[in-house]
């Protein structure tokens, strides 16, 4: 079965850039992705999501009935979007009466879930196809410093999302080694970087950034790497408040790791839209070039 | 004074199990990041601890502590011995609190009116709409505002949320 595109919220209303570099990776290494109409919020499972579960589970079934009609699997570029739609999946699939009481509400728009399709990251399909990624490797990112930041839902709770593993995750550090990069070992790797915290409290939100930047600096770090847009935004937006807050000088370029293995595969950084980071890459663009 | 409350305690372990299971050897709070820098302020192992107790007022009125500081990390989930399904379970208490009409913080009513009315958490925008087409990317089609509207009403979203009048 083939993919379409589950592209959420934050990513086509706030950073499309993301998108546009996810979208050439996926045309490079030869997968036809196509776009799915009709979605809602997948709803944040960080977000509305803590508000009513029935209500929770109906707006997630309704996306995932889009793509059934479709018959096509999800493919998701946010790490929140699919730890969302894999439990809602879950929750479905294996208990009858819940199945029962969200496809009551459903008539209500015309739609039934059936659960006939699948769920995937845009990260876990990368990993799946990393020999091809391998081959299109056009100009490796010698001696790049890039401390990968997994995120929390791309990886928990593990009975869901049944990918990598959860404590000690391995495959974005796979995808960085494969593109000639170099891993960089933190001690915090596998925390939180805190931006659910920000919708009730700011400090602790930033506290919890500066604790992993903190820690990426001591390993030696040049740049981030991402696989989730709200982690982006944590890294890439409130580095400069930490620093006007505690007067330190982070200064971390943040990629999505498909704008790094653009990069690497050697496409145009302007089509890419990395002039549109809120911290500059350039001193990126001159390491490895 | 706290009230232990049996039917609160009882409706949790109903709606998830696993609560039973705790016997409070705090791996969950010695896991959980938002702990560790709140110096245990934020703890999990007391949220369970109370929610088995039944200590309804201490958890819904007083939130304390407080829930909606959990990141959803699943860390406790991962770590916890006995299989417990602690976001779940904090997931539970946090609806309750909203269905009791108790506070809550503003951000979650924020982004649930947003995809009230439009369907999602961060509506787009004409600025975002051209950077869009700068980037080469295809137009967004988003939900039939309809549906969604057709099918919050069927699970009573608003009225569960506390929201009577959705401005336009």
């Amino acid at each position: 079965m083939s993919y379409n595109y589950f592209l959420g919220c934050v990513i086509p209303g706030r950073l499309p850039f993301l998108e546009a570099s996810a979208r050439k990776t996926f045309e490079k290494i030869g997968m036809k992705v196509g776009d799915q109409a009709n979605c809602s919020c997948c709803p944040d499972p960080t977000g509305a999501a803590q508000l009513d579960h029935e209500s929770f589970l109906a707006l997630g079934a309704r996306n995932l009935c889009l793509f059934e009609k479709s018959k096509s699997n999800v493919l998701s570029l946010c790490s929140g979007c699919t730890e969302s739609l894999k439990t809602i999946k879950y929750i479905l699939d294996n208990d009858n009466e819940k199945k029962e009481v969200i496809n009551s509400k459903l008539k209500a728009i015309g739609m039934s879930y059936k659960g006939n399709i699948d769920i995937k990251h845009f990260a876990e399909v990368l990993y799946e196809n990393i020999e091809k990624i391998k081959k299109m490797v056009k100009k490796p990112l010698k001696d790049l410093k890039v401390a990968g930041h997994p995120g929390c839902h791309y990886l928990r709770p593990s009975e869901i999302m049944n990918w990598d593993d959860p404590l000690n995750p391995q495959t974005l550090d796979k995808l960085i080694e494969i593109i000639g990069a170099d891993p960089v070992d933190y001690n915090l790797k596998n925390d939180c970087c805190g931006n659910p915290v920000e919708k009730t409290d700011k400090e602790i939100s930033l506290i919890m950034l500066e604790n992993k930047l903190k820690s990426m600096k001591e390993a030696g770090t040049d740049c981030i790497a991402v696989i989730c847009p709200a982690c982006f935004q944590q890294f890439d937006f409130n580095q400069r408040e930490i620093n006007k807050r505690n007067n330190t000088d982070y200064n971390f370029p943040v990629f999505y790791i498909t704008e790094l293995i653009a990069l690497a595969m050697g496409m145009n950084t302007e089509k890419l839209g990395l002039n549109f980071h809120r911290i500059k890459v350039n001193d990126v663009l001159q390491k490895i070039t | 004074m706290q009230m232990v409350e049996f039917e609160f305690r009882n409706e949790l372990i109903k709606e998830d199990f696993s609560l039973n299971y705790c016997y409070q050897c705090g791996t969950c709070s010695s896991s959980c990041p938002v702990a560790l820098v709140t110096e245990g302020e934020y703890n999990p192992r007391k949220i369970i601890e109370q929610s088995l107790l039944g200590l309804k007022d201490l958890l819904i009125k007083d939130q304390k502590p407080n829930i909606w500081l959990c990141c959803t990390c699943q860390m406790c989930v991962e770590e916890c011995p006995q299989n417990v399904f602690l976001t779940e379970i904090f997931e539970r208490i946090k609806n309750r609190i909203v269905s009791e009409g108790e506070p809550y913080p503003e951000t979650f009513k924020t982004q649930a009116i947003s995809v009230i009315e439009n369907g999602l958490a961060i509506p787009l925008t004409q600025p975002i709409i051209r950077r869009r087409e700068q980037l080469e990317l295809p137009k967004v089609e988003s939900a039939d505002i309809n549906e969604i509207k057709k099918l919050l009403e069927a699970t009573d979203f608003k009225k569960k949320i506390k929201i009577l009048e959705v401005s336009k």
